[in-house]
């Protein structure tokens, strides 16, 4: 998975936005959603994913996996928030790294 | 009599007499919907809360005791604690019993069903199926929230787990010092509920029809591993009966273990090779632990099942050196992968075989997704290095495939020699013969490779027509039927000819019935579940060639089956009449069910 199109931009309120694109075989499954989820759980920043008109909290497994964000999609993510650049940085590498898998 | 017997087919064997406990009970059908009053209302909310937190913790727990050969169901756990911590669910019902005054269950119950309309909006089938992981933590909580959970811990005494089917998911939270045996109405020989059996010694039974229709739960059951019955609520007598027939079985179990070492030689000096059917690498203790030989079937699906990416080539690599180094400089035969391609929906996108017993699967599915099986075949290739390696192509049709086959093989070799890594260039090279058609042209493939494996149990099925699972025919499924010993010495008679070994991987050669006859035909090896080799190799210790080719002789010239199973009997009655009360065969198929 790599991450293209890697754009920062600042959006009203102080909320920071990055977009990435989607590229493993499965999407956003299980595993992947559940990494994502967890990892935006460990900062304050208040996160959403942004795909395809729905906007869903970045916290939540079960909003991650409904976005059913397929292999070539692209994902805006956004933060606002204290470490709303950190919890960027740390999203963004969980795409670069191919959430480990 | 009892109130009800059922049959099954036997994954492990043994008696076993316990109280019936069935794990994976579904709580949706009988789910208390009420409203409460305001004043209520926080009840409910703690006991929903209690609920969720109770089921967290131990999953949390049971998270902790995920061996490492099941990573993947421990990551599966991960998805489905972070499901119960998720708002969505857990919140999303308590604001139902804020706003609208439902009760807990109901509530949960209504935040499930959002979830569901979710899910089921999504076109991608395998986060459609996500679903099901809310479904099963949901229904854990519910469990907790109406007091009913099926809290498999809390089983007393002798329990006899039943299920619909049972996943790693649910035999990794069992105490398994309560259980005496599995049955469940899903799964084939090669499921998890069979290895998780054999690896605790205890009996199973699976593909039980109707197991849910006549057992409840605590009702008193035997499980004859030995017979493939499941007895409910027997008599004092028949109880009395099963409880000599376990005591008896254990001790001769005990008995010819102690000499299970000694090699498979008949009294008249002939050696045949005593080998084991695994599917984990962990196996091998039971291999060694029995007297196997080595391994004649290393079945290497299991790395590929239930997880959603398909296997690296290191991770491969490593198990199968693993295994290779174990048992050297014992042999293990590798079977290619032999799975179809219902098996991989979420990789390879569905087919919608109307008959997939004859469809994509096995050599045909790997020559068609060459990526994936020269990824297996460079793994088996490395780990040759390490121990006495040889491999073996399931389900071929003819010749043309062995040669397809053994191009990729070829290609492999070149890559990796190309990159500097180490193989045996002479490793060997065989064929399962499993279908008909390769029967009939075994001459010709005898000189395309080094050795076959007959693997009787599809050779019975493809040869008589017959789906053995199928109970309305099961009683067609005849190791001895006349056509079948034919065909096995069809085969053996063309290997021999050619000059290669030959070897039998199905079930007959557990048999103790059917093994002198294919000593008389000369098997150069047998390959069997490794807790059935000291009772073959007793039985091959005690027998004379001689008898057995005769024994043949006689056979072959039987025109029905039961003519067949009688001149069986005789043999083994004349030569085995301690054992033969408890010898269990494939022979009662002989008659059609009443």
């Amino acid at each position: 998975m790599t991450v293209d199109n890697q754009s920062m931009g600042t959006t009203p309120d102080n909320v920071e936005s990055r977009q990435v694109v989607v590229v493993n075989d499965h999407g956003l499954h299980a595993r992947p959603a559940g990494k994502l989820a967890q990892t935006a759980q460990s900062f304050e920043a208040e996160i959403q994913l942004v795909h395809d008109g729905q906007e869903v909290d970045a916290k939540s497994i079960l909003d991650v996996l409904t976005l059913a964000a397929g292999p070539g999609e692209v994902i805006e993510i956004r933060a606002s928030g204290d470490d709303a650049v950190d919890a960027l940085d740390g999203l963004v590498t969980l795409f670069k790294n191919k959430f480990d898998e | 009599m009892a109130d009800k017997i059922l049959t099954g087919i036997s994954v492990a064997t043994g008696i076993a007499i316990g109280k019936a406990f069935f794990v994976n009970r579904n709580h949706r059908a009988h789910l208390p919907r009420q409203t409460v009053s305001s004043d209520l209302m926080s009840n409910e909310i703690n006991l929903l809360r209690d609920a969720f937190t109770s089921v967290q913790e131990e999953l949390a727990a049971t998270r902790e005791l995920v061996p490492e050969e099941l990573k993947d169901y421990g990551l599966l756990i991960d998805t489905h604690i972070l499901m119960l911590k998720d708002p969505k669910l857990g919140g999303a019902a308590e604001e139902y019993i804020k706003t609208l005054g439902l009760n807990a269950a109901w509530a949960l119950e209504k935040a499930v069903a959002d979830q569901a309309a979710a899910f089921g909006a999504i076109d991608d089938p395998y986060i459609r199926e996500r679903m099901q992981d809310v479904r099963v933590v949901s229904d854990k909580v519910l469990g907790k929230i109406i007091g009913q959970e099926a809290d498999i811990n809390a089983m007393e005494g002798r329990a006899i787990i039943m299920a619909h089917d049972l996943s790693p998911a649910d035999t990794v939270e069992l105490e398994v010092d309560k259980i005496m045996g599995f049955a469940t109405v899903c799964g084939g020989k090669t499921s998890h509920t069979g290895i998780m059996a054999r690896s605790l010694a205890i009996p199973a039974l699976v593909g039980v029809d109707k197991l849910e229709d006549y057992v409840r739960d605590g009702d008193l059951v035997v499980i004859d591993g030995l017979a493939g019955k499941i007895v409910i609520n027997p008599t004092e007598t028949e109880l009395e009966e099963y409880n000599e027939r376990a005591a008896f079985f254990e001790d001769y179990t005990r008995k010819i273990k102690r000499r299970c070492h000694l090699p498979a030689e008949t009294f008249d000096g002939s050696r045949v090779q005593v080998l084991a059917n695994i599917e984990l690498v962990e196996e091998v203790a039971a291999v060694l632990d029995n007297g196997g030989e080595g391994v004649g079937l290393y079945r290497t699906e299991y790395a590929y099942l239930n997880r959603t990416e398909l296997p690296t080539e290191e991770e491969l690599t490593e198990k199968y050196i693993d295994l290779a180094s174990i048992m050297s400089p014992r042999k293990v035969i590798f079977r290619t992968l032999d799975l179809g391609a219902d098996k991989f929906i979420s990789s390879y996108g569905e087919l919608n075989e109307t008959n997939p017993a004859l469809g994509l699967r096995a050599i045909r599915f790997c020559l068609k997704n060459p990526q994936l099986f020269k990824t297996q075949l460079r793994a088996i290739l490395r780990a040759s290095a390490y121990g006495n390696v040889s491999l073996m192509f399931p389900m071929i049709s003819g010749v043309k495939e062995v040669r397809q086959a053994k191009a990729w093989l070829a290609q492999a070799k070149a890559e990796l020699r190309r990159e500097g890594v180490e193989y045996d260039a002479n490793m060997p090279v065989g064929i399962m013969i499993e279908l008909p058609a390769a029967v009939m042209i075994a001459e010709y493939l005898a000189h395309e490779v080094d050795f076959f494996s007959i693997g009787t149990n599809d050779l019975i099925q493809y040869s008589i027509g017959v789906d053995r699972t199928n109970h309305h025919v099961s009683y067609l499924y005849q190791p001895l039927h006349p056509a079948t010993l034919r065909t096995i010495k069809l085969v053996v008679d063309a290997a021999h000819q050619a000059g290669i070994e030959v070897s039998l991987c199905g079930e007959v050669a557990s048999d103790p019935f059917c093994v002198p006859i294919l000593l008389g035909m000369g098997i150069d090896s047998l390959s069997l579940t490794p807790q059935a080799i000291p009772g073959i190799k007793r039985i091959i210790r005690q027998t004379n060639m001689h008898d057995c080719r005769i024994l043949l002789k006689d056979v072959l010239e039987c025109r029905t089956v039961s003519r067949i199973n009688n001149l069986v009997m005789d043999n083994i009655f004349k030569h085995f009449p301690d054992e033969v009360t408890f010898f269990t065969s494939l022979l009662e198929n002989d008659e059609a069910p009443s």
